[in-house]
This record gives C-alpha cells, sequence and structure tokens, in this order.
C-alpha cells in the first residue's frame, strides 16, 4: 500500500458529529456500507459542493474529536470513496475504531496540526512515518504514526478483509 | 511503577505484564450480546464463512430489548434468535422471562466476579464493573470475537475517582454520576476507564454501583469499575461459590487523573435535552409540564432505585395528565419488588409496571412518547427520539422521576421527603 498522499488541504474545524456534519444520518439508519454511493454525500452538509471538489489523494486536516457521536462507520467510508487521508486533532474512541475498520490513511492526536495548514495547501503526508510536509509553506511537521498492527487493518482495507485475513491464517 | 486494576486485568489475560496504550489481543471470559444483534451478528458470520464459534461457552445472550413481541415482525425476530443460539450450541442463552437485562442479572447470579475480562456488543456493559470486573463494548466487531476469539485493543488509561461524604437526602448515586459526566468533561474521559474508589464508597450499595459504572460511557469513557471492598464481598457471598480475588490498583499506578469527589455536596441534577452531559442542578427546570416519565434502564432499574421511587409514590397518586411506567430491570427485581410490596405500591399510585428487561429505553418500542410530549426518566439517553417520537427527554434520578410524576411537572423529590418527615 503507498502510505504517501500528496493533495490540496481541506481544513475543518473542531467536534465534527460523525451523524451529520460528516455524513448524513439516514445513511447510518440504512445501513448503507458502500464507499462509492457514500462518498457523494460526504460532509455534504457542511459544504453541498465538497464531494465534487475533492480528487484522490487529498488531505482532510480537522480539528478536535472529529467523528463525535453515535460511532457509525459511513462518514469514515464515504472518506474512504474518496481516497482521501485524514489528519486529525484528536478522534474520540468509537470513531478511532471505525477510522482504522473503513480502512482510511490517517493521523491521529496530532494536537495543533489545524493551526500549521490553510485549506488550498498542498500537502503530502506519509502515513506510515506521520511526516507531514506543508509544501506551500515550506513546513515539515512530525506527528506520531499509526501502530503498525493497526496500519495492517488499513492496508488490507479494513475491517471486514482483516477478519478474512485473519480466518484464512487460524484455519490455514 | 505500579499498575491500575485494569492494567492488572489485561495482564493476567494476555499472560504478561501490559501498561496503558499498548496494543494488545486479549481473549475474554465471557462475550455478551442482546436480542437484537443476534440476527445481525449471524448475518455476518455467514458472510466470512465461519460456522462454529470460538468457544459458544463463553458467549451471554439475553432477551432484554424486546422482551415481549408486540408485533409479528418480532415475534419472528425472536423464533429467528432461538434459532441461531442453537446453531451455534450456545448454552448460557437468557430468553424473556429467564433473566432480564443483559447488563444486570450476570451480576445477580454470581456470574461476574471481580477482576473478570467482558467483551460485548453493546456499550453499557460496563454495569458489570460494579462489583470490579472490566467490561467493553465492542460493537459490531462483536463479531470479530465470536468468530475468533478476540480483537484489538489499546490498554486504556485510568481516571480514578476517590468518593468521599454521604449522598444528601434526596439524591440518589443517579444525581452523581450525572454531575461527574458534566464536571469531568469528554476529553479528559476519551477511552479511558473510569475507576471508583474512596472512603465515600462504603455507603453505596451494589445498585447504585451499577449505576456509577454506566453513565460515564455516555461521554465516551471505554469502561467503568470499583474497586472491590467489603460491600462487594459480602454482596457475592451468597451469589457465587468461585474463588474471588479482589484486584485493586496499586499506590504508585499511573492514572491520567485523580479527581477527589464530595458526594454531600450533590443535590439533585437534570440532565437536559438532547445530550446526558447537559448537567444542571434541578431548580433550572422545576415546574417544566411532563406528559411522560419512567423509571428503569441499565443506568436506574435496580431494586434501590425502584425503592426510592416507591419512596415517594407511597399513599400518593401519578397526575391524571402523566402516565409513569416502572421497569425492573431483571426477573429478580421484579420478584423482589413483588416481595418487599414495591409493586404494591407502584400499582396503587396508577403506574404501568412493564416486563423486565431495557423498558421504553430500549428506542420507545414499549411505553414510548407521542410527538411533542416531554418525558422525564431515568433511561441512558435523551437524544432526540431515543422514546421514539420527537419531543424533550429530561434525565434524572427515580426520586426526582416519582416526584415529577405525582405533581405532572419537574419537581425537587426533597420538597415530598420533607413532607413526609412533617
Amino acid at each position: 500500500m503507498n502510505w504517501i498522499y500528496r493533495g490540496r488541504c481541506w481544513k475543518f474545524g473542531d467536534n465534527l458529529g460523525i451523524d451529520g456534519a460528516i455524513m448524513p444520518l439516514r445513511f447510518a439508519l440504512s445501513r448503507e456500507t458502500d464507499p462509492i454511493v457514500l462518498r457523494d454525500f460526504l460532509m455534504s452538509e457542511v459544504d453541498p459542493e465538497f464531494p465534487k471538489k475533492v480528487n484522490p489523494g487529498d488531505i482532510i486536516v480537522a480539528g478536535r474529536r472529529f467523528g463525535q457521536g453515535n460511532p457509525h462507520i459511513q462518514g469514515f467510508l464515504g472518506i474512504r470513496g474518496h481516497r482521501l487521508g485524514l489528519v486529525a486533532e484528536s478522534i474520540p474512541r468509537g470513531s478511532f475504531r471505525n477510522v482504522i475498520n473503513a480502512g482510511v490513511p490517517f493521523l491521529a492526536p496530532c494536537l495543533g496540526v489545524t493551526s500549521t495548514c490553510e485549506t488550498g495547501d498542498d500537502l503530502e503526508v506519509d502515513f506510515s512515518t506521520g511526516l507531514m510536509r506543508n509544501i506551500t509553506r515550506a513546513q515539515e511537521h512530525q506527528f506520531t504514526p499509526v501502530e503498525p498492527e493497526l496500519r495492517d487493518i488499513i492496508a488490507v482495507g479494513g475491517w471486514k478483509e482483516h477478519v478474512k485475513q485473519r480466518l484464512a491464517q487460524s484455519t490455514g | 511503577m505500579g499498575q491500575t486494576v485494569t492494567e492488572k486485568i489485561l495482564s493476567r489475560v494476555v499472560g504478561r505484564r501490559v501498561m496503558a496504550g499498548e496494543i494488545i489481543h486479549p481473549v475474554p471470559e465471557l462475550v455478551t450480546c442482546h436480542d437484537w444483534y443476534v440476527v445481525n451478528f449471524d448475518k455476518a458470520l455467514e458472510e466470512f464463512g465461519v460456522t462454529k464459534l470460538f468457544d459458544p461457552s463463553r458467549v451471554l445472550i439475553s432477551t432484554d430489548h424486546e422482551p415481549v413481541a408486540v408485533t409479528p415482525q418480532s415475534s419472528e425476530r425472536q423464533k429467528k434468535v432461538r434459532e441461531i443460539v442453537a446453531k451455534y450450541g450456545i448454552t448460557q442463552f437468557y430468553d424473556v422471562g429467564r433473566g432480564g437485562l443483559g447488563h444486570m442479572f450476570p451480576i445477580e447470579m454470581g456470574l461476574i466476579r471481580p477482576g473478570m475480562f467482558v467483551e460485548a456488543y453493546d456499550t453499557h456493559v460496563t454495569n458489570y464493573g460494579a462489583v470490579g470486573a472490566l467490561a467493553i463494548a465492542f460493537v459490531v466487531e462483536v463479531s470479530e470475537i465470536l468468530a475468533l476469539g478476540s480483537v484489538w485493543m489499546r490498554v486504556p488509561e485510568t481516571v480514578r475517582v476517590n468518593l468521599d461524604g454521604k449522598l444528601q437526602r434526596g439524591t440518589s448515586t443517579r444525581d452523581v454520576a450525572q454531575k461527574l459526566i458534566a464536571d469531568l468533561g469528554d476529553e479528559l474521559i476519551d477511552y479511558s476507564v473510569v475507576e471508583f474508589g474512596g472512603p465515600g464508597l462504603a455507603g453505596i450499595d451494589i445498585s447504585g454501583r451499577h449505576t456509577l459504572c454506566n453513565i460515564p460511557l455516555e461521554i465516551g469513557a471505554k469502561s467503568a469499575l470499583v474497586e472491590p471492598d467489603e460491600v462487594t464481598l459480602a454482596y457475592l457471598a451468597s451469589r457465587t461459590k468461585e474463588p474471588i480475588t479482589p484486584v485493586k490498583s496499586d499506590s504508585d499506578a499511573n492514572f491520567r487523573e485523580v479527581v477527589e469527589y464530595d458526594l454531600s455536596a450533590i443535590g439533585p441534577q437534570v440532565a437536559m435535552p438532547p445530550t446526558p452531559d447537559n448537567v444542571h442542578p434541578i431548580d433550572r427546570v422545576l415546574g417544566t409540564p411532563i406528559q411522560h416519565a419512567f423509571i428503569g434502564s441499565c443506568a436506574s432499574g435496580n431494586l434501590r432505585d425502584l425503592a426510592d421511587a416507591a419512596g415517594i409514590l407511597k399513599n400518593r397518586r401519578v397526575h391524571p395528565g402523566v402516565r409513569l411506567y416502572v421497569t425492573p430491570a431483571t426477573q429478580e427485581v421484579a420478584r423482589e419488588a413483588a416481595r418487599t410490596g414495591l409493586l404494591e405500591i407502584f400499582l396503587a399510585a396508577g403506574a404501568t409496571m412493564t416486563q423486565a428487561g431495557c423498558g421504553p429505553c430500549a428506542g420507545g418500542r414499549i411505553g414510548g412518547m407521542a410527538e411533542g410530549e416531554t418525558s422525564i426518566n431515568t433511561g441512558t439517553r435523551n437524544d432526540v427520539r431515543r422514546l421514539g417520537a420527537s419531543g424533550d427527554i429530561y434525565l434524572a434520578s427515580p426520586l426526582t422521576v416519582a416526584a415529577s410524576a405525582v405533581t405532572g411537572q419537574i419537581t425537587d423529590p426533597r420538597s415530598m421527603l420533607q413532607e413526609a418527615v412533617s
């Protein structure tokens, strides 16, 4: 898996709710889990044009408690659908598991990250080392990467694929 | 450096010394799931091609979210649950009428002991901390646990809460727990185990400890537990013959934070809509008209909670404009409520008793609200539509809910207790 993403920065504030701000609640209630369906509604309650503006490799930089609320996975599957990376000041426990389970490369907690960049900056993030380069501002920031064993889950494509791999290993 | 209770329990389970922050794959001694997710985990296991559970003898299923099937669909679901339980050879199946609320009756039955490690589907399993067990929910990942025996977790940090003093008349542990989560806040609590200790614990029975261990979940705690003491041992003495080894934190354990909390400084608290941590002293909402009231749930459905409410309702009647539902959490609580005369008080007051389990708190399928109504209840959450239709939901102690049901508006229970004295 390529752990280095380069693209445009999309910056968001604190306390973005998983149900609503990140993904309309109706998709959690209908248990929709197709990233291709969900990507068209990512952040649409904050910015209806967002799904059309982003490109694969772009990076969401978010404030504290990104994905707070009832831990539904749909918002993170929407991020996966666009092949975006995520760097957040913090992610609450339930959503922390869901970012991994959705197979989204991310860095968190990254205290202070929102003060280093603005929407539109050209960013390069290595999710395996935790190094974030802001090319626009010619700055580098080092964060702690996610543990290798949790990155393994992201690398195989998320929770379901990882369980299948574990099952194959346990019976093989 | 010493270890917290949590670090000690997880070290024993994985067979090596672990500390907060480490990623581990502990194998739980018990896995629980309720009636509303059994069909879902079966579907997930079928997708994975799994036909046998890792260890069916460690799995406990409870019919508590919808114990009395009132639609053809729920009758069909109950039938499917019974078939799935039989298919996987799950022996610890507590169907309607057998146990009650799955976060509670296993404690009464002596199935949960200090130092035990439990994993579950449902978040409120943390009640098991009432007797010093560590119980953690993994929601949909329960399928992975059922199939493979484990799932990854990070050894959590601990926020230690030392309780001191005694509860004021007219207050209960529900007021304490609500005030506590509002005071501590989600930034401090997230991903931690809230561990209760201190001299104030001696005055709090197991019933009250359920409540203490239940509420912190609402702001992101991974679990909560009470340091086992004489109260724990006395409670378990008649309930289990298994050896009990109380596990406590070392004096030099590394806590994220140590908080001192004075029980005697806390009056009645009400969580206002729309979140359980939007907690204020009752004065702020006194006089708010209500039409719906409920006493029960895994947060406040024990015998002590029912006895508190009955103390207010004795020789009083529920207000004509209010319907009050009372749900004993377990079969044992219901039986004890009958034996000790509480049931008679509730029925004489005009309350409606429902089958042991979650009661209205499980989505309002039983005794829910209508559009625009206002409820005060002892459920776990007050999100919009938690009890079916939209309307304001206030969360409070059984004492406050009972007092409000009598007057038809949010009422300080201390006013009624004083009347009783004079």
